[in-house]
């Protein structure tokens, strides 16, 4: 068994361990295995890395395993690590093993612990699967698996219907989008004769093979990356998905899972090279996602919430890095963000812990002296993301930013003016948040704050890890190492001179967020609460989410309802089926009464019958014979 | 000759039984014609020549069944609603369906049986050469019939004696 | 017509004649007569082609007939009689039970 397939079946290993004897075997034992497979993943990772780049920098590749030959075509599931798969593997396993750490901590009381750990494992493996998978084929099968993970881990405390329904949710608008994925992936076999990335890679090499449109399975394809990443139609279910444990938030939702989209249209950069319209459609749904997430982000009030919608406005940014052609820099900001988001959701975890389970940052303030450690690592993070340099989100925006303005194949003023203005709200809410949870007077009920207490060092520690990585992270020079995969952007001509001044422009940006949420919410909510009060409509519209969800379930959810309740279960199920079943019945009882009546009791009525029945045979025999 | 005209006279009479049969109300008239018919047809098989059978007729028939049937006759009280009112509801259909069925079977008389050729000799029918035929070819149907006989015994008497389980 | 045929036909009488009486007649022992008519008029056809040439075997099957027969009416007298001792008419009619 080689390395690589070793580093996959490592947690499914811790899987099957912890489901099936974990319950059994007590914490210490689940919490060994659950964490110490993962970082042995890690390990493995980071010395199929070092194979990689020690040697001629061609990717290692494992073949595990036919799983169906049907007529001459062979379907093989095999494993690719190049330099691409290399960096969200260490991310996957990293900051995986990192949050598997802080879950021992955060999910110490729960009775769920075993199966908890169970399900995380489940989903690296999954992911793993995702991003080594040398095959459209085994992709999916990661793809689907995690959709299969998340569902159980947001519905993990399923006891409660609205959990559960979260999680319901989320599998049911994946769905949605792996039904274009599922199209995408039979359009380019139909076409290419193969699933496998390389051989995808090769068909497009010298510009689009004629048997195929290039644009339709981009299309197709990008339709599966907004369910999973949560782009606009399909992210309706992120939000939602907060009802899990804070810990899966911040590796499904935040740092992985969700990332699955960028990985998947950054794998196929060769269909996308020869894809204009696709590749403008993902841009454009890339900057206008991140737009309306930002603006909603703005007015929510559950810690949790904001983080979500500040996940779909980052997502937004890493599409529109790849509807421009960035490819590799897209990658850099989700490496970025897997550090510093999971850091900000470790940190929302730990101040829920600290407050009791209390989530609502209206009754929060004034917690920077009193869980300090949290304090300094959340203030760290959000710096990161709002974009200040030299911290790590500053240079992957930047970035992005740059080339959603100067690339050549799709870049305009326009992306990037509504690129800033996200960029501006991002680093106001983010701000606002920080304010509002830590520096800001207290406000929290005389409860909550009797208890407040600093969380455990299996907390902490992950906290200071995540926060050093979202520092310093930004000074490794992703893109440039991605280039022979990722092809960089050209510039477009005439455009070079503006890459300093916009660079200003946007460290200006992120310090105007930081002036103005500090402003307005200095001393808490009271005067940004007035400001709302004077455009009650607007602040509706915005804290309702643009009331996407209830768009949804009037045109959709309930006309589906509506047909399987009248047509199928009345109509077809009750009309159809029962009554012909029940008409049958009543036909033979209908017959049966009225031959029933032959057999009235009278004997020689019998008699007579059975002489005609004679009289019957003799003129038939005679007839015959 | 003699013999068809005898054959004639006994055929009527066999008939003539029968219509009274039906058309006599009380029981024991009908009875006495079917003994009448019973004689007629012994009569028959004796110009036959199977005089074995006619011989039988009398004493079985005759003698053991229609007197059975008589000593219940006279045991009953047959002065009830079916001497009254003689025929069934089914009268119409019944007459029918017997005159359909003697037609039906006549007709196949008519066109069946005319000149098929005889296929032995008519056989002695006088008492003892039957019995030793009968006892030696026949020995095994006599004793199945011995056991038959058994068994009506015993079930004439199940049926009157456990008359407290049969609710009739 | 020859002689067999002939009986035959007086066969085929007392048979349909016996038919009609037990389908028409309501006394019970009337109908019981009937059915021996009916007996009758087989065992003639069958004693017409055994003095035919049938031989001893038309003959002893006629005998056969007759044991059946006195078996017969051994038991179907004694049923009607425990009929009539629950009814107490040999009316046919008020024994409609055998219904379906």
């Amino acid at each position: 068994m080689d390395l690589l397939t070793a580093i996959v079946l490592l947690p499914l290993a811790g899987f099957l361990i912890n489901g099936l004897f974990g319950a059994r075997l007590g914490r210490g034992f689940v919490s060994a295995v659950g964490c110490g497979l993962p970082l042995l993943a890690f390990a493995a990772a980071v010395s199929c890395y070092l194979g990689l780049t020690g040697g001629d920098g061609a990717p290692l590749i494992a073949t595990s395993y036919t799983w169906a030959v049907v007529g001459d075509h062979s379907f093989e599931i095999g494993f690719w690590f190049d330099r691409l798969s290399a960096v969200m593997t260490l991310i996957i396993t990293g900051v995986g093993s990192l949050i598997h750490i802080y879950s021992t901590g955060y999910m110490k009381d729960d009775p769920g612990y075993a199966r908890y750990f169970a399900y995380l494992n489940l989903f690296l493996f999954f992911m793993l699967l995702l991003v080594l998978g040398r095959s459209l084929l085994v992709c999916f099968v990661g793809w689907e698996g995690v959709g299969l993970a998340s569902y159980l881990l947001i519905g993990f405390w399923f006891e409660d219907p609205e959990k559960a329904r979260a999680g319901k949710k989320a599998f049911i608008t994946n769905r949605v989008g792996d039904a274009g994925f599922l199209l995408g992936m039979f359009l380019l076999y139909h076409a290419l004769g193969t699933l496998q990335f390389d051989g995808v890679q090769a068909a497009f090499a010298g510009g689009a093979p004629a048997a195929l449109s290039a644009d339709l399975v981009g299309i197709l394809l990008f339709i599966g990356a907004t369910g999973k990443s949560a782009q606009i139609p399909l992210h309706v279910w992120l939000p939602d998905a907060m009802a899990g444990p804070t810990p899966v938030s911040a590796l499904i939702h935040a740092a992985t899972m969700v990332t699955a989209g960028v990985y998947l249209v950054a794998r196929l950069n060769g269909i996308y090279s020869h894809a204009p319209i696709a590749s403008e459609v993902i841009a454009v749904i890339g900057v206008a996602t991140a737009l309306f997430a930002a603006t909603v982000a703005v007015t929510q009030t559950d810690i949790k919430k904001v983080l979500a919608w500040s996940t779909i406005s980052q997502l937004g940014y890493m599409f529109l890095a790849l509807g421009v052609g960035a490819y590799g820099t897209a990658v850099f900001h989700l490496y970025t963000h897997a550090f510093f988001k999971a850091c900000l959701f470790l940190g929302a975890g730990s101040v829920i812990h600290a407050l009791s389970g209390e989530q609502d940052i209206r009754r929060m303030g004034g917690l920077a002296r009193r869980i300090p450690v949290t304090f300094a690592t959340f203030a760290i993070a959000t710096a990161a993301i709002a974009g200040i340099p030299p911290l790590a989100g500053f240079f992957s925006k930047d970035e992005i930013l740059w080339f959603a303005f100067a690339s050549d194949r799709g870049g305009s003023p326009l992306l990037w003016a509504v690129g800033a203005a996200t960029a501006l709200l991002t680093a106001f809410y983010m701000f606002r948040l920080l304010w509002l949870t830590f520096l800001s007077p207290s406000r929290m009920s005389e409860e909550a704050a009797h208890h407040v207490h600093e969380s455990p060092p299996s907390m902490t520690g992950v906290l200071v890890v995540l926060a050093v990585l979202s520092a310093v992270g930004g000074f490794v020079a992703l893109p440039h190492f991605l280039a022979p995969l990722l092809p960089v952007p050209q510039v477009g001509a005439g455009l070079e001179d503006y890459e300093t001044p916009l660079l200003v422009v946007s460290v200006v940006i992120a310090l105007a967020g930081l002036a103005g949420a500090a402003l307005l919410y200095g001393r808490g909510p009271a005067r940004a609460d007035a400001l709302a009060a004077r455009v009650p409509r607007l602040h509706r519209l915005l804290y309702g989410k643009y009331f996407v969800d209830e768009l949804y379930d009037a045109l959709i959810t309930r006309p589906i309802k509506w047909v399987s309740s009248v047509v199928f279960l009345r109509g077809g199920d009750r009309w159809l089926i029962d009554g012909t079943l029940h008409g049958l019945a009543a036909l033979a009882q209908l017959t049966a009464g009225v031959l029933s009546r032959v057999q009235a009791g009278g004997l020689q009525r019998y008699v007579l019958l059975a002489g005609i029945g004679v009289l019957a045979c003799v003129a038939w025999v005679w007839r015959h014979v | 000759m003699t013999e068809t005209l005898w054959l004639y006279a006994f055929s009527a009479a066999a008939v003539a039984g029968a219509l009274v049969m039906l058309i006599a109300r009380h029981p024991m008239r009908v009875a006495v014609a079917l003994i009448g018919t019973m004689l007629s047809l012994a009569g028959i098989y004796a110009v036959l020549g199977v005089h074995v059978i006619a011989v039988f007729q009398v004493l079985i028939y005759v003698g053991a069944v229609m007197v059975f049937m008589v000593f219940v006759i006279m045991m009953l009280d047959t002065r009830d609603t079916s001497f009254v009112a003689r025929y069934s509801h089914l009268l119409l259909p019944g007459l029918l369906v017997a005159a359909l069925l003697a037609a039906a079977l006549g007709a196949v008389l008519a066109h069946r049986i005319g000149v098929a050729p005889r296929w032995g000799a008519g056989g002695d029918f006088r008492l003892q050469p039957f019995s030793v035929a009968f006892l030696r070819d026949y020995w095994l149907q006599f004793e199945l019939t011995s056991v038959l006989l058994v068994i009506a015994v015993v079930a004439a008497i199940a049926v009157i004696k456990g008359r407290g389980g049969r609710d009739g | 017509m020859d002689r067999t045929q002939f009986l035959l036909a007086l066969s085929v009488a007392l048979f349909c004649l016996g038919l009609l009486g037990v389908i028409v007649r309501r006394n019970a022992l009337v109908m019981l007569m009937c059915m021996e008519l009916m007996v009758n008029g087989v065992v003639l056809s069958l004693v017409a082609f055994a003095a035919r040439g049938g031989g001893a075997a038309g003959a002893a099957l006629v005998f056969l007939v007759f044991v059946v027969a006195a078996a017969e009416i051994a038991i179907a007298i004694p049923i009607v009689l425990l009929l009539v001792r629950q009814r107490r008419t040999l009316d046919i009619g008020a024994y409609a039970d055998l219904r379906g």
